[in-house]
């Protein structure tokens, strides 16, 4: 082998060395600056706001620019930022005009609309997050009451950020949680409608300065197309995760007819099954909600190893569970008319033929759907007292 | 005979079955999903057929003449001229074809993860990859795919056993509502990629045990079915009703992967196996193309074609389309059909001449050609 052929093979060999590293997308941690949170708004002259809450790793001690920090020391601090534009790509950049450095999304676990963004309608900008290979689907979007700007704000006193806080109460599954992708799901399905939790913010504690609280999942936004129309409470949001056969955790008290005293019980296990009806023109759909319920509190003089207190107990949660159910309806089906529990999906696919010929009517046939309320509750056992507890003997009642 | 390696009829079947998958999982469920709706997973079914038809051709052409690739017997079965010109078709479209699949690969790195990258170097670099490989011959070939085909299966499935959770399956739901039609609309997508089993009739004549090569075919085309059509049922039952919103909904539905707030963010993993299983269908295609060259060109090695090839592999690449709408226009609409009359009708037509030939020709004569 000629000196030549060797030095060029060694420098072929060589080349290598820079293509190998593979650093051309080369982007260093400390130029990044991680999004946790999103907020958008919209301003009075139709702008779009921009709220992001960021984390700058090894950001050392400064960078705070509320005071105070959140939590315990030497922890993870926070900012909040904003920017405006026209649309939420036009209000990134200008955000990013005003940081150091480059902002980065493969973290954002949050994002919250204002509640006057989420009324101007919001398919945009989900087209933005999900149109970004960065941003990922399984983001929790929520609504919240006032501006996104002030939920992004605060400074939690138990979690690091906001954003974490409210990605740790999106996943408590109490009330109601929604990805990028179930909201996508809602709005190009069949319903033509919405749901997403919606926040609030928690009065700080005396002695507590303003910002030094959360906000908390307390209703739900409901959303006809991708406009919101209005929101429920938490109670009637329970019935709207019956009907969505989402229901988690809960916790139900009941009285007894003829007993003075609360019981109350908690749910082990719940399911909602569906059986969709079409005869005639008319539509119906029967809803059976089973619940599996252990007893945690006793406020009446009952035994409750009694079996034939057992039954009436069961025959109380149900009426509860029932009521709970047609609240919702009543309010939802009857009031808002949006069918925020996929009913439009369920006969789409039991009658596909039936459905596809009033599939443009469909909102004006959900509020006239008879839906029948089948409640089933199996209490399992009555924890682990046996007679109540803090009575004299004699006043137990066997 | 130029190659003078040998590998076994599973290697065959090892080596195809990436070949073939690789890009059928990018581009296609959100192609197919728009056809076919919730009877996406349905049509790789259907398009398996012509996976089958495919095979039992190169087979069939391959019992004809033992040791020859399509491009020598296609000179023998329709004469000097004609069999030059036929030759030449299938070249050209293997090197189009071979460019629009860098292309695919090029586009998804850049599109998803590289963004700033240009689209040249990442399709550059793994072109020059393949030729490396291309130039160590079948053998290599055939041991790298043995390497990497199992990886990718295990991949592929782990991921979806970790989206069970995220799965709802209602989403399937009502399955054939307007009947057979728009699974068959939504099989024409993956017919193209089927269709490339045609390569086989590149890998055949240097099989050691010839005997079983249809029978790993056949089982290649199955495996290749059952795998689109469980990850169409993966992406499915995640993402519903939005798949064909997305441009690749697989790995859409791969980074929705979320277990337990912890195992999360994985499809870095994916992309670095798929890109070795990428690796292998571009380096397939490359081989039949360099080794059918040399054999048009009745030259004695290959291996001087093979870098002048891969520059002619990256200006198709590159030419192939402007852009990423383009190309999914292309591979949803015309493509089908082209790459199904290259692949499919035009080794037929060559079976039937042949058989023909063979039936009024005197015996001896054919064997005097063969």
């Amino acid at each position: 082998m000629g000196m030549l052929q060797k030095a060029a093979k060694i420098l072929f060999v060589s080349i290598h060395f820079i293509l190998l590293s593979g650093c051309w997308d080369r982007v260093e941690v400390n130029d990044l600056t991680l999004i946790l949170g999103l907020g958008i708004d919209q301003t009075k002259d139709g702008q779009i706001k921009l709220t992001a809450e960021l984390v700058t790793p090894n950001a050392g001690g400064g960078g705070q620019t509320v005071g105070g920090g959140g939590g315990g020391g030497g922890q993870v601090q926070t900012i909040v930022s904003s920017g405006t534009g026209t649309t939420v790509a036009d209000a990134i950049s200008d955000l990013q005009e005003r940081l150091p450095r480059r902002v980065f999304w493969g973290h954002t676990k949050v994002i919250v609309f204002g509640e006057k963004a989420a009324k101007a309608g919001i398919h945009q900008h989900l087209d933005f997050l999900s149109r970004n290979p960065k941003i990922r689907l399984r983001s929790n979007v929520l609504v919240s009451k006032g501006t996104a700007k002030s939920v992004l704000e605060l400074l939690p006193p138990i979690e690091q950020s906001s954003a974490e806080v409210l990605r740790e109460l999106s996943e408590s599954e109490l009330l109601l949680q929604v990805t990028v992708k179930d909201i996508l799901q809602m709005l190009s399905g069949d319903a033509g409608a919405a749901a997403l939790p919606m926040v609030k913010i928690l009065p700080p504690e005396k002695g507590k300065k303003e910002l030094e609280t959360i906000a908390f999942i307390q209703r739900t936004a409901i959303f006809k197309k991708d406009k919101m129309i209005g929101d429920i409470d938490d109670k009637l949001t329970r019935g709207v995760l019956w009907l969505r056969n989402e229901i988690k955790e809960a916790n139900v008290t009941i009285t007894l007819k003829e007993e003075k005293g609360n019981i109350t019980s908690t749910m082990i296990r719940a399911h909602t099954e569906f059986i969709p009806e079409y005869e005639k023109g008319k539509w119906k759909m029967i809803v059976k909600a089973t619940s599996e319920d252990d007893i945690i509190l006793n406020g009446t003089k009952l035994n409750l190893m009694n079996p034939k207190y057992t039954k009436m107990i069961e025959k109380e949660l149900e009426n509860e569970v029932n009521k709970r159910i047609r609240d919702a309806l009543k309010k939802v089906q009857k009031e808002m008319k949006a069918d925020i529990f996929g009913f439009a999906d369920l006969f789409h696919r039991k009658h596909p033929r039936e459905w596809n010929k009033v599939k443009n009517r469909w909102e004006e046939i959900f509020p006239t759907v008879e839906v029948i309320v089948e409640t089933k509750a199996y209490v399992r056992r009555p924890g682990i007292n046996t007679a109540p507890q803090g009575l004299p003997e004699d006043e137990v009642k066997e | 005979m130029i190659e003078k390696g040998k590998i076994s009829a599973i290697q065959m079947g090892i080596m195809i079955y990436p070949t073939i998958i690789a890009t059928g999982i990018l581009l296609v469920p959100a192609i197919t999903t728009r056809h076919a709706k919730q009877d996406m997973w349905l049509s790789p079914l259907w398009a398996s057929f012509i996976g089958f038809l495919t095979v039992y051709i190169a087979v069939q052409l391959n019992y004809l003449y033992p040791k020859k690739t399509l491009i020598e017997y296609s000179e023998e079965i329709l004469g000097k001229f004609l069999g030059k010109a036929v030759g030449l078709v299938f070249l050209f479209y293997f090197l189009q074809a071979n460019g629009i699949i860098i292309r695919e690969y090029g586009e998804f790195v850049v599109g998803n993860f590289l963004t700033n990258t240009p689209l040249v170097v990442v399709m550059g670099s793994m072109i020059l990859v393949c030729s490396f490989a291309v130039r160590s011959g079948v053998e290599v070939i055939a041991r790298l795919a043995e390497m990497i085909m199992p990886v990718v299966v295990i991949l592929i499935f782990v991921n979806i056993i970790l989206l069970i959770p995220d799965m709802e399956v209602a989403n399937m739901f009502p399955i054939m509502e307007k009947g057979i039609m728009p699974s068959l609309k939504g099989a024409v997508i993956p017919v193209g990629w089927f269709t490339e089993f045609i390569l086989i009739a590149f890998l055949l004549p240097y099989l050691a045990d010839r005997n079983n090569g249809k029978k790993w075919g056949m089982i290649s085309v199955t495996a290749v079915m059952l795998t689109l059509s469980f990850i169409n049922i993966a992406v499915l039952f995640v993402l519903g009703g939005v798949t064909d919103r997305f441009v690749y909904p697989a790995i859409s539905a791969v980074r929705y992967i979320s277990i337990a707030d912890f195992l999360e963010h994985i499809e870095a993993i994916v992309m670095a196996l798929w890109v070795a299983a990428v690796f292998l269908k571009v380096t397939v295609f490359y081989y039949a193309l360099v080794l059918g060259t040399a054999q048009w060109l009745n030259l004695s090695d290959y291996r001087p074609v093979v870098f002048p090839m891969g520059f002619l592999l990256l200006l198709f690449a590159v030419w192939s389309a402007p852009n990423l709408m383009e190309l999914t226009h292309f591979l949803g609409t015309s493509s089908p059909f082209f790459r199904m009359s290259i692949q499919t009708a035009l080794p037929l037509l060559l079976l039937l001449i042949a058989k023909w030939r063979k039936r009024t020709n005197n015996p001896n004569q054919v064997k005097c050609q063969g």
